[in-house]
């Protein structure tokens, strides 16, 4: 076994706090303003890590868990992917189901680390994220199953990397639909724009933002590097699926990768400044939309 | 086969150890425990012997006793079956011993341990039958003891009416089964179900009757949409230890009755492996939407039995698809998938039942936005229903991800054959939305209950602590085994798969074994990896402590001076908008006043349909009434013209037996 893997894992590691900046700067960027610098989010990291924290009276040890689990799965699902374009860290057959286990096992501890605050605002967070992923889980395995129908393959590793690349030129048409449908779920998951806001400043208004309302020093760091990393991992998802990375040497694969996950938060940038967010009745729709753009990437797979 | 035999008779020895012994209870219902769980460790001995490999057992009942030989059996679809009787079984039973200890003044107690036992030793039979009248014989005595265990609080209207519906149903089940054995029995030379094999090999229309006749028997007893409505109501009534039994258990045998219908008949054809499939998805949807909205601990939890038999049978139908589509690996999946989500199930959702039967017994209520903040009350219950929990969720690294792991791979491992490709699609968005749904309920009923502040004073001033250990011990069992079987998969799935293939003799084990390779260890890499990554981002966490002490201040409520307990989101409001997203098929009604809000969940099948329907049917037979008047003349009448009938129908050559 090389270190191709075990780089690139840390070099996703390394960059991932660097993608929300972009993002936000993008973001200012077209709507005329400076904006914060593209780093912020590692000074941010590096003052709440040397913070003491809070603990509301109401909380349980499930309060400090919660961060802890949220990154940890978040880890661990980044080994599941072939970041270097060719192998995963750590893959299995049917690894996908895994991949979303572990979204879903992250989510699981931040909701229930909320409500365990008591508190009515992030008790209204937690309704509102769990009802947000329950359109996004279906919406990403069938963006996933896409893959899978395209590759013949069940592990991320496979249906990401060499046969993706095999069936690449084959099924082209399908993947760039399973990658905007991937998008469209990441924008979900991340809590961005059109479905969240992370620069809103009305409690009542937030998803994301208000479960997390309590936690404070390294955890609350805990949570933002994870969100930022969770970005990370989507984006290397749309970026494999439409660029055969399997194919390039190690140097251009792992360049390919940085320019790709840039481009991405650049684009959530243009999204979060050419939209507003919607209503969180449509939310449900947006998310089906992505269902059915990867429902029709398989029909096309068909042909 | 001695062995099984000698488990029954120390259950058996049990259940009327207590009765005897009623008048000295302490001492009755420790023998009784002591035998229980001495039969199920017995029990479980021969049990794994046949599942790691050992010959099938087989003892036929001495003595003439009705419908031909009693032939009892256990092969390796029996023995699985028998780990979920007599390990949910055992633990159930002990933690009744502390459920029903407050009762003893005023309910009969030693009775409800004795017809516990009874209901065991139904349920060991209804796997072990291999003939006909047996099986229908366990059958027949499992619904009845559920029954009267279900009417132990039979003072309360809603137990009474849950009982009512359940007894009527279960008895409509027990009508179809008698009539597919009938219809099975027409080839068939005997009443052995080595006999019944015999003699439906070749499809017809008898076979399609049967099958069709065995998944509205099975179907019914197993709780799917839209047989599932007696249900609910049922589980809920029971004692929480019955409940553990009744949906972990007694659903199965819904599933067991397939599985062995299945194995009698060989390969059934594809369209009945769509039905199961299409059954199963909507099930799983419609299970845990319902029980997303209800407000009643135990009924909740009832309602996730309905999601999770969907889960089961969306596998046995991938399964069955794949047999039907000659598609070895798919089939293998399918059905190890199902099978082994029918034991996880039995596990996690009975450990959950005894978890709400602690929290009744702490607080007296099951009333989920009444409860809040018992974790730090209930510390060990609470970490026993939050694996529980996680496990129901299918989240790594415990069984319920395990077993839909192996399903998800029955969707995906034919690629891109055409007729597979359609169940992928389906199966892949069903069960991710039934994941992420089960994900929000489970959310709910372990945050709303265990975590944040107390919701009701009632429930503060209890301050109850953890039960007793004869309660504790057998919710921490569970909860181990569900861990264990999460993090060491390699000892359940190579039974698992003997299983499947047993079922379905057409697959060639050998040539799947294979796939499997070394998924299963890294499965176990996987989920040990997780645990110890957390523990060491744990130390870490400590480390940048540095010895400072963490600050302790009230709950930031946005520059709300005075947050209240009753400030706290609610079940119902968590809920609504995930509810609201699906419309009228979520089942909830509301109400809205100028300054109250309603919400009451009804069941979209019970009372949208089933009750006006009988209602209607009741007003239309009460007509028939008439003939019932009383007149000697006109019963004669009546008499004469069925004799007469009879005698035209015997006589015609056509229809001479």
């Amino acid at each position: 076994m090389t270190l191709g893997p075990l780089l690139s894992l840390l070099l996703v590691l390394a960059v991932a706090p660097v993608l929300p900046g972009i993002a936000t700067r993008t973001r200012a960027f077209l709507t005329g303003r400076r904006g914060a610098p593209v780093l912020q989010l590692y000074r941010d990291l590096a003052k709440l890590l040397r913070k003491n924290v809070i603990y509301s009276r109401t909380t349980t040890p499930v309060f400090r868990l919660g961060p802890i689990v949220s990154l940890v799965s978040i880890l661990v699902a980044a080994t599941l992917l072939p970041l270097d374009g060719h192998t995963a860290l750590f893959g299995f057959s049917g690894d996908l189901v895994a991949f979303t286990g572990l979204l879903g096992l992250g989510r699981f501890a931040l909701v229930l680390a909320g409500l365990d605050t008591g508190s009515s605002f992030e008790g209204m967070g937690a309704s509102r994220e769990v009802t947000v992923s329950a359109f996004a889980e279906p919406a990403l395995l069938l963006g996933l199953t896409v893959l899978v129908l395209a590759t013949g393959e069940l592990s991320l590793a496979g249906m990401l990397g060499e046969q993706l690349a095999a069936a690449w030129a084959r099924t082209l048409p399908s993947l760039v639909l399973a990658a905007a449908a991937l998008f469209m779920v990441a924008l979900a998951e991340t809590s961005r724009v059109p479905v969240d806001d992370p620069a809103t400043h009305l409690e009542l208004t937030m998803i994301h933002e208000v479960i997390i309302l309590d936690h404070s020093g390294p955890e609350l760091a805990m949570i933002l590097y994870g969100q930022a990393l969770k970005l990370a991992l989507f984006g290397v998802l749309v970026v494999s699926a439409v660029v055969p990375r399997a194919l390039l040497p190690s140097g251009m694969a792992a360049l390919a990768l940085l320019g790709g996950l840039v481009l991405i938060a650049a684009a959530v940038g243009v999204v979060e400044s050419s939209m507003a967010r919607l209503r969180l009745n449509r939310v449900p729709q947006f998310l089906v939309a992505a269902g059915a753009l990867a429902v029709f990437a398989v029909i096309l797979l068909l042909r | 086969m001695t062995v099984l035999l000698w488990a029954v008779g120390l259950i058996l020895a049990g259940g009327g150890g207590v009765l005897l012994l009623r008048r000295a209870p302490r001492l009755g219902e420790r023998l009784y425990g002591a035998l229980l769980v001495g039969g199920g460790v017995v029990g479980l001995w021969p049990t794994l012997a046949v599942l790691r490999g050992g010959p099938t057992l087989r003892v036929t009942l001495p003595g003439s006793l009705p419908g031909g030989a009693w032939v009892f059996g256990v092969d390796p679809l029996s023995a699985w079956f028998l780990l979920a009787v007599l390990g949910v079984g055992a633990c159930a039973g002990v933690f009744g011993l502390g459920y029903l200890a407050p009762e003893r003044g005023h309910r009969p107690v030693a009775a409800a341990h004795a017809l516990f036992a009874l209901l065991l030793v139904a349920l060991v039979g209804v796997v072990t039958a291999q003939a006909m009248v047996p099986f229908l014989a366990a059958w027949e005595v499992m619904a009845l003891s559920a029954y009267l265990l279900i009417m132990f609080e039979s003072e309360q209207a809603a137990v009474r009416r849950a009982g009512f519906i359940y007894i009527v149903l279960t008895h409509l089940s027990t009508l179809a089964l008698v009539a597919m054995f009938a219809a099975l029995s027409v080839h068939a030379e005997g009443q052995s179900f080595a006999a019944l094999a015999a003699g439906n090999q070749t499809p017809g229309a008898v076979r399609t009757l049967g099958l069709v006749l065995a998944l509205a028997g099975f179907g019914l007893k197993a709780g799917v949409v839209p047989l599932h409505f007696w249900l609910p109501g049922a589980h809920a009534a029971a004692p929480s230890h019955v409940s553990a039994v009744l949906s972990g258990v007694m659903l199965k045998m819904g599933i067991y009755g397939l599985l062995r219908v299945l194995s009698l008949l060989g390969a059934p054809p594809p369209w009945f492996g769509w039905t199961l499939f299409g059954l199963g998805l909507g099930s799983g949807v419609l299970g845990v939407l319902w029980a997303l909205g209800q407000h009643d601990l135990k009924r909740l939890l009832a309602y996730h039995s309905v999601e999770n038999i969907g889960i089961i049978l969306l596998g046995l139908g991938v399964g069955l698809l794949g047999l039907a589509y000659g598609q070895p690996l798919v089939a293998v999946l399918g059905l190890t998938g199902a099978l082994l989500h029918t034991l996880n199930h039995a596990l996690f959702k009975s450990l959950l039942f005894l978890g709400a039967g602690a929290v009744l017994r702490a607080t007296g209520t099951r009333v989920i936005d009444q409860l809040g903040g018992l974790g730090r009350a209930l510390p060990w219950t609470a970490l026993a229903f939050g694996v529980g929990s996680v496990a129901i969720v299918g989240l790594p690294p415990l069984n319920g991800f395990l077993s839909e792991w192996v399903i998800f791979r029955g969707l995906f491992v034919a690629g891109g054959s055409r007729e597979v490709i359609r169940f992928a699609v389906m199966g892949a968005a069903g069960l991710g939305l039934i994941g992420a749904l089960a994900l929000a309920c489970f959310a709910k009923v372990a945050g709303v209950v265990f975590l944040g502040n107390p919701r009701s004073p009632a429930d503060a001033s209890l301050s109850p602590g953890d039960p007793p250990p004869n309660m504790l011990a057998p919710m921490l069992v569970l909860a181990g085994v569900c861990a264990g079987i999460g993090l060491m998969p390699s000892l359940i799935l190579g039974p698992a798969r003997m299983v499947a293939v047993s079922i379905a003799p057409a697959i060639d084990g050998g040539a799947v074994s294979a796939e499997w390779g070394g998924a299963a260890a890294r499965i176990s890499a996987f989920g040990l990896g997780l645990v110890a990554l957390v523990g060491l981002v744990l130390l870490l966490r400590r480390s940048l402590r540095q010895g400072r002490v963490a600050q302790v201040a009230a709950t930031w409520g946005c520059a709300m001076a005075v947050p209240t307990p009753r400030m706290q989101y609610t079940a119902s409001s968590y809920a609504a908008p995930l509810l609201a997203a699906f419309g009228p098929l979520a089942g909830i009604r509301r109400h809205r006043e100028a300054t109250a809000f309603h919400s009451h969940p009804v069941d979209p099948v019970q009372d949208v349909v089933v009750v006006p329907v009988w209602h209607e049917l009741e007003r239309v037979s009460l007509r028939l009434r008439r003939i019932q008047g009383g007149r000697v003349r006109w019963y004669i009448l009546s008499l004469i013209f069925t004799l007469l009938s009879l005698l035209f129908y015997l006589t015609n050559s056509r229809f001479a037996p």
